[in-house]
């Protein structure tokens, strides 16, 4: 095989900046640092300090007089990644994916339809879509699983009965536990997404359309080739935002298969119960710190390969 | 341009430096912060009723000092991030025993005898001063206790069927349990109710030295003897679903704490306590996990405002606390001494807690038990609910068990 040339490029002569630049510059880093210091102080922070304790002794019996231990616990928590570690990370995977996949269509498919120009009442149903965001997650999920998935109150199983089959308990076996959780998942983060879509939606220039109509594109020639490729670049860092939130989902899972006292015999762990029922509970806090910190490492590969993917 | 890089340089590294100094500076304030030596805070996470009639009874037997309630819902996990800290943590706090031994080790608290003597200790039932003592100190004054009881509908459960013997019981269940009806429901799958049935094969979760058992034979005996009486409960182990089947009257009798007394007096219920079933097996009974509410005191408190704390520990130890707290959350009173009032001494409920003490074994304090009560939690789920086979699941959880011991050092 021929070895491609590599074509270098140039190098770009840096230009000398004019006052007037470097004062632009000085005005926007000034009036960026309010919010700068923010962020170090709600995101950099806690993760330096993570970092921090990670590298020390902290647990019960060291509260406050812990000592520097170096890399012990991450000699430790390297030991956590056995097979139920890494069934977890794959079933976290396959999480992500199954999440995602069905929150873009759906999403775009309601979004487009909130679209439709001659639609009555839109507000009100924006309105209605937007409403599991504005309940708290906790309720929500607390919700879904009494009202919904509980043997002997909830709704579904109210049906069953009434059709005359067998009460189902379904968040008892670790496949239909996955179908409840990604349901109550995609109930909450959906509204998300539809609001990102319709908005995307709304500011691609309608002429576009109008001449791809005059050529005869169809509706999926326009989707295709007009839509999807617009919006593409405005979506893009929800869909990364909503890729790492499902990626690092907890609550839905623990609180609907595995609060402690409501446990429900599923076997479904995503990486972050997992790593909560086999480290945090111990209350080392180094322990813990360390497996955090290895969980921000794995996030932060692949945030970094979503960013080539993205810039490809 | 470079002056601007610069100048960019800086402020990202003060976005970064700026928390550290923040956080060290509010340490230091903590730590020189002035303490009003005649205000007490009191931390806890107990009902209003509970709060407001300590409240009235600190008031009318300490008027000096000013007392500040605090509700405060992660409680424990509070004090693990500010318990030596005086200006962001209370001077005592209430809870159930069962902490004692984490924040004892985390250094937190101070013993009650600085404040109490041994001998006022004395008449304090038994159980109670045994459940607040860790490595020979009591780092508790004990208020008031709760444990499980076996109640029953009258409607439903008659007193002459009320079983005396698990297998009573048994065949209660399997003759009234169908069509939407239970003959009885508890939380069969939640290790706070199930080690009563391990503590009636004479075993136990953990040792006194903090070694798990749940490969005991006991253990496994229990689980195994448990299991049929788990077919024949709902698939769902949460206290709002056994709540709720006994409140809406479709089950007829159940294992609950004092807690469910008065929804179930509201809904009309007509209860009956009864003492718990005795296995048949090993002839012992039943026997649930007592929780010991009361008063704990927290170092720099003890250090900073000893006088007052001394006379707030003192009124405490009044029997009238007691007997008024016992009145707002229909618990048990710790003090013998209160049983001398009438009201406590004819409350039903009282007097079948008082009784269910003498079985009752107290939660372990130790902090290993913080790990187990997620590892029986999810060996319960693997056999009741996931059909695991018992020996297998017990050896896999003894397993973990240790491993997180370990992991906790």
């Amino acid at each position: 095989m021929k070895r491609q040339k590599r074509q270098v490029k140039p190098k770009k002569k840096r230009l000398p900046s004019s006052p007037k630049q470097r004062k632009i510059t000085f005005w926007s880093y000034l009036c960026s640092a309010p919010s700068l210091i923010l962020i170090g102080l709600v995101v950099v922070f806690p993760i330096l300090y993570t970092g921090y304790i990670s590298l020390t002794n902290m647990n019960v019996y060291h509260w406050f007089d812990f000592d520097i231990i170096g890399l012990d616990n991450y000699k430790r928590a390297l030991f956590l990644v056995d097979s139920g570690f890494l069934s977890a990370l794959l079933t976290t995977i396959l999480w992500t994916i199954v999440n995602m996949a069905i929150q873009l269509v759906a999403a775009f498919v309601l979004a487009s339809l909130l679209n439709i120009q001659s639609l009555k009442l839109r507000k009100v149903y924006k309105t209605l879509l937007m409403f599991p965001w504005a309940m708290p997650g906790y309720v929500s999920i607390l919700l879904w699983k009494t009202g919904i998935f509980n043997s002997q109150f909830g709704l579904l199983n109210q049906w069953m009965e009434r059709l005359g089959l067998q009460t189902v308990r379904w968040l008892s076996n670790d496949v239909s536990a996955f179908i409840c959780c990604t349901v109550v998942n995609l109930w909450l983060a959906l509204p998300f997404m539809i609001m990102i879509m319709d908005g995307a939606l709304q500011s691609i220039d309608k002429s576009y359309y109008e001449s791809a109509i005059l050529d005869g594109a169809g509706w999926f020639r326009r989707t295709v080739s007009i839509t999807l490729p617009t919006i593409r670049p405005i979506i893009g860092p929800a869909v990364i935002i909503t890729v790492f939130t499902t990626f690092k989902q907890f609550d839905v899972v623990y609180l609907l298969t595995q609060q402690a006292g409501a446990k429900t015999g599923s076997h479904f762990h995503t990486l972050i119960t997992y790593t909560y029922e086999n480290a945090f509970i111990t209350n080392n806090y180094g322990y813990s710190s360390a497996i955090s910190i290895l969980i921000f490492v794995l996030l932060l590969l692949f945030s970094w390969k979503f960013r080539l993917e993205e810039k490809s | 341009m470079k002056r601007v890089r610069k100048l960019a340089a800086w402020i990202l590294t003060l976005a970064v430096m700026i928390p550290f100094v923040f956080t060290s500076v509010g340490c230091s304030q903590g730590a020189d912060a002035d303490t009003d030596s005649n205000q007490v805070v009191i931390w806890h996470d107990k009902e209003d009723a509970v709060a407001e009639a300590l409240l009235a009874e600190l008031n009318r037997l300490v008027p000096d000092v000013e007392f500040v309630l605090e509700k405060k819902t992660s409680l424990t996990d509070s004090l693990k991030l500010s318990g030596n800290d005086p200006s962001a943590s209370p001077d005592l706090f209430i809870f159930a025993h069962d902490k004692i031994g984490v924040f004892a080790e985390m250094d937190i608290l101070a013993p009650v005898t600085e404040f109490v003597s041994e001998e006022t200790l004395s008449s304090y039932l038994d159980m109670t001063v045994d459940a607040v003592t860790y490595k020979g100190e009591i780092y508790e004054l004990p208020i008031y206790f709760e444990t499980l009881l076996f109640m029953y509908n009258r409607r439903y459960m008659q007193d002459e069927e009320v079983p005396s013997t698990t297998e009573e019981l048994y065949s209660y269940m399997q003759a009234n349990t169908g069509r939407g009806r239970y003959g009885f429901v508890e939380q069969h799958s939640t290790a706070y109710y199930s080690a009563a049935w391990i503590h009636g094969f004479g075993g136990s979760l953990i040792s006194e030295a903090g070694e798990p058992l749940l490969d005991s034979d006991a253990v496994k005996n229990a689980l195994s003897y448990h299991l049929k009486f788990v077919e024949l409960m709902p698939g769902e182990t949460e206290y709002s679903t056994v709540n709720t089947l006994f409140i809406e009257g479709q089950a007829d009798s159940t294992i609950g704490g004092p807690w469910m007394v008065p929804s179930a007096r509201e809904a009309g219920i007509d209860l009956g306590i009864a003492p718990m079933p005795v296995v048949d097996e090993t002839g012992l009974s039943l026997s649930p996990y007592s929780g010991v509410q009361g008063v704990y005191v927290l170092k720099h408190a003890a250090e900073s405002k000893k006088e007052t704390i001394q006379q707030v520990m003192t009124a405490l130890c009044d029997p009238s606390v007691g007997i008024a707290l016992a009145q707002a959350s229909g618990c048990a009173p710790a003090n013998t001494a209160c049983y001398d009032d009438p009201d406590i001494a004819e409350d039903e409920m009282v007097t079948a807690m008082r009784d269910t003490a003498q079985i009752a074994t107290p939660m372990p304090n130790i902090p290993e038990m913080d790990v187990m009560w997620t590892v029986t939690g999810n060996l319960l789920s693997d056999v009741n609910l996931s059909g695991e086979d018992v020996e297998t699941a017990a050896d896999e959880a003894q397993k973990q068990a240790l491993d997180l011991i370990a992991a906790m050092q």
